[in-house]
């Protein structure tokens, strides 16, 4: 499995990826914002065109910068310069420890220094004597110990802060924070320390508001301390293996409650019973719970949930019906389950569903027909599913004038006439823009259904079985923006289909079957950010050339072909190139790193490296 | 120039600079200034007085008016910002929104 092969097919959660609602197969740059984003993926904008004129205050923040020997303090500018210039020099990371000094006493209100090199507690002097100024501080992934924190109880007005991922604080640094009545936010993601007897030291901060343990191993039974925080809207503690249904218990009383993760906890349906109170609960993520369909029972009197996650929780059929009660949902993650399409029908009241999460499930063609009326589906996802052809003429709304015949015909059975009134109502979803057929049974000829859906922004159809005729027939989609073809069998001659999709800014084709002449045809689709062109084996250094004018490309991958260094030469136009991958080609990670030095500023991220 | 096209910027000495109007509005500052009807003097007799700005610096802006509108034109140059003006030109172009 080379770097091209890239494709993760069974992903464990993610921080922040809560819903596939395009698979995480799709999205190349791991999680999708689930939550404000349902929809889109990360972003890929490169820097906008030209340059607008640079502000006196940048250019004076620049001349500072190169002259930052010169100043010993910044404490006499008015404090949102100096937070400009501390800004600046985080970004440029030229703060040492001595450039730090400048901005003793400076009155800063926000120090948003996560992953800096460098920072540990001899930093925290500077941090504390902001005073009350402090609103928020950012130390994740930092060498900050116990010790450290102790600096921050002289600032009282501290709003929100963050030690992700500091190995060093334990339950000791939250005895230092106790006083600092004022947080509303606390994030200590992945600490391996903190226990129960740490989260005793939050229960007096009565103003959080939300509070992020996520992966922290050895807090169960803590949760009991949050009970008096009558203000908590968010609380994340997936992967957090150790909270129980006890720790459920705790939360019962915790009605400000608008999100709740809790994935890959040990919570079962018991657990979820205690929830039925929070009337404000919009999100919940019980990803991984060994939860059944019976929690549904206690999810019901929750008007206000929109988000719920329930993707690998082995749910079965038994106890789907409950799913028809849920009439607030917009978005509904149900993948990898044990559910068949039996339980479809009972989704299809949903009518508020903008996303639906089906992957590898074992739903079929039948039971498609229950999704044709959730008019407002923007987003579905059926990877590895035993979807088909037919099963796509539901969500199009090429259902049958045919039955409508033969309902006028006399001695007509009571159930033609059923089936009529369903086929009436469906006008198709005329609203999706993501449709997710990876690793499903839907052939050329089924793709047909689709070319009535003129919103589809995203498609991925990377299923062997998909062919140039398939392509062919979705021209009409001049709406999209994002396609992936990834194993389907693409060759040259379907590449001039691509030529329809002027929008195209994300485009994979790794089947194998493309020669330079088809990449030629890709050359004017200069609204390309993501090219994946990886396992075509004939590709020549004749294909970087067509590349050369997709200059707003950040990701490019071109792996096992015949591209040699000789052709990193073309790739010289693409300045806002931030990801290159030609592994397995004749390149070596020298070839790379000139090109970046001497041409590609941007370039982050290159293999081989 | 004629005079409805230039405003006049006077510095804490009391020199005054006159520069075309349309330089002079690459300050929001200045631009609200010399717009909003609340600020009847100086948009009555095109005059702004800036009692904190020393002479200096006060020439130095105008220099950035011009060389901003000949950026925004295409011709890309640099400005030159002396170090021992940094500071003082970092806080009157804050002020100055520019």
């Amino acid at each position: 499995m080379g770097g091209a092969c890239s494709r993760k097919r069974d992903q464990q959660v993610n921080e922040d990826n809560l819903n596939r609602g395009v698979s995480g197969r799709y999205t190349k740059s791991g999680s999708s914002k689930w939550l404000g984003t349902s929809f889109s993926r990360a972003s890929m904008d490169p820097s906008q065109g030209k340059q607008s004129c640079p502000s006196l205050m940048d250019l004076c923040i620049c001349k500072i910068r190169e002259d930052l020997n010169k100043y010993s303090t910044f404490s006499m500018l008015p404090r949102d310069i100096s937070q400009q210039i501390f800004d600046d020099l985080v970004c440029s990371q030229r703060l040492t420890d001595s450039v730090l000094e400048a901005f003793r006493d400076c009155a800063l209100q926000d120090l948003n220094l996560g992953e800096y090199p460098g920072f540990n507690d001899s930093w925290m002097d500077i941090v504390s004597s902001q005073g009350s100024s402090l609103l928020s501080v950012d130390l994740s992934g930092s060498d900050v110990t116990d010790s450290g924190l102790i600096f921050l109880k002289d600032c009282k007005n501290l709003q929100a802060l963050n030690f992700n991922y500091c190995d060093q604080i334990s339950d000791k640094g939250l005895e230092q924070i106790t006083g600092l009545s004022n947080l509303t936010t606390l994030s200590f993601k992945r600490n391996n320390l903190i226990t129960a007897q740490g989260i005793s030291s939050l229960s007096g901060l009565i103003n959080l508001v939300k509070l992020d343990l996520e992966r922290c191993p050895k807090i169960q039974g803590g949760l009991i301390h949050l009970k008096g925080l009558a203000k908590l809207e968010s609380l994340n503690v997936n992967c957090c293996n150790c909270i129980t249904d006890a720790d459920m218990k705790a939360l019962s009383g915790l009605t400000s409650l608008n999100s709740l993760q809790i994935a890959s906890s040990k919570v079962t349906d018991n657990g979820v019973s205690f929830l039925r109170d929070l009337n404000k609960l919009a999100l919940l993520n019980m990803e991984g719970c060994p939860v059944s369909a019976a929690c549904l029972e206690s999810l019901t009197a929750l008007d206000a949930l929109l988000f719920l996650n329930l993707s690998r929780c082995n749910l079965t059929d038994d106890g789907c019906e409950k799913f028809s009660k849920l009439q607030s949902l917009k978005v509904l993650n149900l993948g990898f389950n044990e559910i068949s399409g039996a339980i479809l029908v009972h989704l299809k009241g949903l009518t508020n569903l903008e996303s639906l999460n089906l992957d590898s499930c074992r739903i079929n063609d039948e039971g498609m027909v229950h999704l044709a009326g959730l008019s407002r589906l923007k987003c579905l996802e059926l990877s590895d599913t035993e979807v088909g052809s037919s099963g796509l003429r539901h969500l199009s709304g090429r259902a049958r004038a045919r039955m409508t015949e033969r309902a006028s015909e006399k001695g007509l059975s009571k159930d033609n006439s059923k089936s009529q009134r369903s086929d009436c109502h469906t006008s198709g979803l005329l609203n999706l823009e993501s449709l997710n057929l990876s690793f499903t049974v839907v052939t050329d000829g089924g793709l047909k259904k689709l070319s009535g859906l003129s919103s589809l922004k995203s498609l991925n159809l990377d299923a062997r079985q998909i062919t140039d005729a398939g392509l062919a027939v979705l021209t009409n989609l001049t709406g999209l923006t994002h396609l992936d073809l990834f194993g389907a069998r693409i060759t040259d001659s379907g590449t001039n289909y691509l030529k329809s999709f002027k929008n195209l800014r994300s485009l994979e084709i790794c089947g194998g079957g493309l020669t330079d002449a088809g990449v030629k045809n890709i050359k004017d689709l200069t609204s390309l950010t993501l090219l994946n062109l990886s396992q075509n084996h004939h590709l020549t250094d004749k294909s970087l050339e067509s590349i050369s004018g997709l200059t707003q490309l950040v990701s490019l991958n071109v792996s096992n072909s015949r591209v040699t260094s000789a052709g990193l030469q073309h790739l010289k136009t693409l300045k806002n190139l931030k990801s290159l991958t030609l592994e397995s080609c004749k390149v070596t990670a020298a070839d790379i790193k000139k090109l970046q030095s001497s041409d590609l500023p941007n370039l982050v991220s290159f293999r081989p490296e | 120039m004629k005079k409805e096209d230039t405003v006049k910027l006077i510095s804490a000495e009391g020199f005054e600079f006159v520069i075309d109007k349309k330089a002079a509005m690459v300050s929001q500052t200045i631009r609200n200034m010399l717009t909003s009807p609340g600020s009847f003097a100086e948009s009555e007799h095109g005059e702004v007085t800036f009692p904190e700005i020393s002479t200096t610096i006060l020439e130095k802006i105008c220099q950035y008016f011009y060389w901003s509108l000949q950026y925004a034109s295409g011709k890309e140059t640099e400005f030159h910002i002396e170090p021992e003006l940094t500071l003082e030109l970092i806080m009157a172009a804050n002020y100055l929104d520019t």
